[in-house]
């Protein structure tokens, strides 16, 4: 029998809601912790391993100095390390305030704990190499499964780069753009099984850009104008789970999430 | 000679904490600091000049595990705000997922983060070794929690299907048989949950301290209600700006909220001390029969009071699904005006406040978040202070793990704590809360 692969969890600045995720494979979760070996996860457990790691998964956006430091630990810990969730990936909801009217947060005066200090909010391969990215705020905790049996197996992960539009339509859902609503379905990476507009809700981005659509992020601020959404209002939009993905694409040209 | 004792990451608790120490060398107390290391993320100014209608789908974001509630919180105080009034199906639908988020994320603090203290082991992974039976009951109702939020709310974390005015959309007859019928099947688990949490060796380490809730008459309360305090004085939710002030710690990245001055309980215990009259039968029968009696003021009952609070609203949810036929309703449009609103609302750790303010676009131009955490941080850290001389005889690793019980049996969670007071610069709330930090 071949050595179970060793495997953290993790989470810097962020909801625990990509790590709930994982536990919330209620009939799964004991079968996976018979397959791969846990050996850090301080969420759920008391001791860590400060030893090598075979992968890492985190959660949580760089947001204060604290972060990047553990940050680099972990990537130095591991072979593999998998950006789990929006905050890690495209920096989420938190990296919002990077692209708002600095005017919102004058107010809001904090003291740190002595030695912390902010840092704009962050997606995590800003500062280290991520090998694999798992999308979405929440993440699907299925894919998290899949990604986990995948290792096991030695398997390549899959990423889906459709945009959300493909999976909608094949759930048979009505086209909510076309009611007037600001979805972003059309320019979203899909992969989520359209689960916000299979229940009536429109896309929000939460994972990130899609590469393979032919719908650019400027298209979509004018598609959205025509249904009387101001720019301003779109963007906003855009922004609040993956800023830095369209600004880097915005000012490239190219459609090229992660690179 | 004094002790320094520093707990870099408190563990099985949501978010990042640090706790450090300081004991001199006459036992005397110079240093009890509870940190929240979170990163700041300043949910409130980011939705500063959103749309009142996009509030919800932000601040869920807040927290993972009570994203519901945060959702369920938002959505009232914006119908405050704009006078929208809600069909009693739609109140009803909002009970359900937010009693799915209460029973997911008591049984995952129950048997994960708190059990293993009691039982010997060092997680809930490493307890299925041992007590697999227990844990396999636990994630049955984990399941549960998580089934009931998507049948009503759409997605387990992070609802989608919830919205002002009601519900875009609603779930199959079939499903709805289908959670009743779950519910039904739980039960049994959950009240072996009650029988469990009733037999563990609790610490004995009664703490007098304020407890605050909501209070409904002859209901246990979950979404609506008057706020009272176990000192008797009752005041309706638009009031808890006057009788709770918000100050910041120096130490912590998290907000500090104490009444008159003093710190205060809310959560499962502090609801359960002012409502246990109000508990269902079959969850009050339980409590009668183990012997722990509220009000009680160990706050290392709290996973109790939760297991308690868990057969309590399985069996409230039972009443309300029985014969449920749900129709599809078009949610209540809301008419966009100036105004503001507040809503609060029982989530699983305690009181969660949201206010907001709207101008008449619809945009938001003040929002505040207090989070039952930041409301119990300043008491956590009364009670360790309070807790220390017991076990003082300890080395600092052990003193350490018994303290972190402590902290755990709180049910903290540390990334809704992290959130961001609207500091006046004119330093009226301010200097409220130096005076009160002068009280102590």
């Amino acid at each position: 029998m071949t050595k179970k692969l060793k495997v953290g969890f993790y989470g810097i600045t962020g909801c625990a809601g990509c790590l709930l995720s994982v536990i919330f494979n209620e009939n799964e979760i004991l079968g996976v912790a018979d397959k791969i070996d846990i050996v850090s996860f301080p969420f759920i457990k008391e001791r860590q391993t400060d030893e090598p790691l075979d992968v890492i998964f985190l959660e949580g956006v760089v947001a204060n100095n604290h972060d990047l430091e553990t940050l680099k630990k972990l990537r130095a810990q591991t072979k593999v390390l998998v950006a789990m969730g929006a905050c890690a990936t495209t920096g989420g909801t938190p990296a919002l305030r990077n692209f708002q009217d600095p005017h919102n947060f004058e107010t809001l005066q904090y003291h740190k704990a002595i030695g912390i200090a902010d840092i704009p909010p962050q997606p995590v391969d800003k500062f280290v190499h991520v090998d694999y990215y798992i999308e979405g705020c929440p993440p699907d905790k299925k894919e998290i499964l899949g990604v986990i049996n995948d290792f096991v197996l030695g398997k390549e992960p899959f990423m889906y780069s459709k945009p959300v539009c493909v999976e909608c339509r094949k759930n048979k859902n009505p086209c909510l753009l076309e009611m007037g609503q600001p979805c972003l379905g059309p320019v979203t990476r899909g992969g989520c099984n359209a689960v916000c507009t299979n229940n009536g809700l429109v896309c929000w981005g939460c994972r990130g850009p899609a590469s393979e659509t032919d719908v650019t992020f400027k298209e979509m601020v004018s598609l959205l104008k025509v249904k009387g959404f101001d720019e301003k209002f779109t963007r906003d939009r855009l922004n609040t789970f993956a800023g830095w993905e369209h600004k880097e694409m915005e000012e490239t040209g190219k459609n090229e999430p992660h690179s | 000679m004094s002790r320094t004792v520093e707990l870099n990451t408190v563990t099985k608790v949501e978010g990042h904490a640090r706790l450090l120490l300081n004991i001199g060398a006459n036992n005397e107390i110079r240093k009890c600091e509870l940190e929240s290391v979170e990163g700041s993320r300043y949910f409130e100014g980011m939705l500063k000049g959103r749309q009142y209608f996009e509030a919800s789908e932000i601040s869920s974001r807040i927290c993972g595990i009570c994203s519901c509630a945060h959702v369920a919180a938002s959505i009232k105080a914006i119908e405050k705000a704009l006078d929208v009034k809600v069909t009693p199906q739609t109140k009803v639908l909002r009970e359900l997922f937010t009693v799915g988020e209460r029973i997911r994320s008591h049984v995952t603090h129950m048997y994960f983060l708190s059990l293993p203290d009691y039982l010997g082991a060092e997680s809930g992974l490493d307890l299925a070794k041992t007590h697999r039976k227990e844990v396999l009951q636990a994630l049955k109702q984990i399941k549960l929690g998580n089934d009931i939020i998507v049948a009503f709310a759409g997605r387990d974390l992070h609802p989608v299907s919830a919205t002002i005015g009601g519900f875009l959309h609603y779930p199959k007859q079939e499903q709805v048989s289908l959670v009743l019928a779950r519910l039904k099947e739980c039960l049994p688990d959950a009240v072996a949950g009650v029988k469990l949490f009733a037999s563990l060796p609790y610490k004995d380490y009664p703490r007098k301290t304020q407890f605050c809730s909501l209070i409904e008459d002859g209901r246990y309360p979950l979404m609506e209600g008057d706020l009272y305090c176990s000192t008797g004085e009752r005041f309706s939710e638009e009031k808890f700006d006057e009788f709770f002030k918000e100050y910041h710690e120096s130490h912590s990245t998290a907000n500090f909220v104490v009444k008159d001055g003093k710190s205060y309980m809310v959560g499962a215990l502090a609801r359960m001390n002012n409502n246990h009259q109000n508990l269902l039968p079959l969850a009050k029968k339980l409590v009668k029969e183990s012997n722990i009696k509220f009000p009680n003021d160990n706050p290392f009952l709290i996973p109790f009071a939760q297991a308690v609070e868990v057969v309590h609203f399985m069996e409230s949810s039972i009443q309300l699904l029985e014969g449920l036929q749900v129709k599809e309703e078009v949610p209540v449009k809301a008419q966009v005006k100036a105004g503001k609103g507040t809503g609060i609302i029982e989530v699983p750790r305690g009181l969660l406040v949201h206010e907001y303010e709207i101008d008449d676009k619809g945009l938001i131009t003040k929002a505040n978040i207090v989070t039952p955490t930041a409301q119990n941080l300043r008491l956590m850290e009364d009670s360790i202070r309070d807790y220390i001389p017991s076990v003082l005889k300890l080395n600092n690793d052990k003193l350490t793990i018994e303290i972190e019980k402590l902290i755990r049996s709180f049910d903290p969670c540390f990334s809704c704590s992290t959130h961001f007071l609207e500091v006046k610069f004119e330093g009226v709330r301010n200097a409220r809360a130096s005076d009160s930090k002068k009280d102590n």
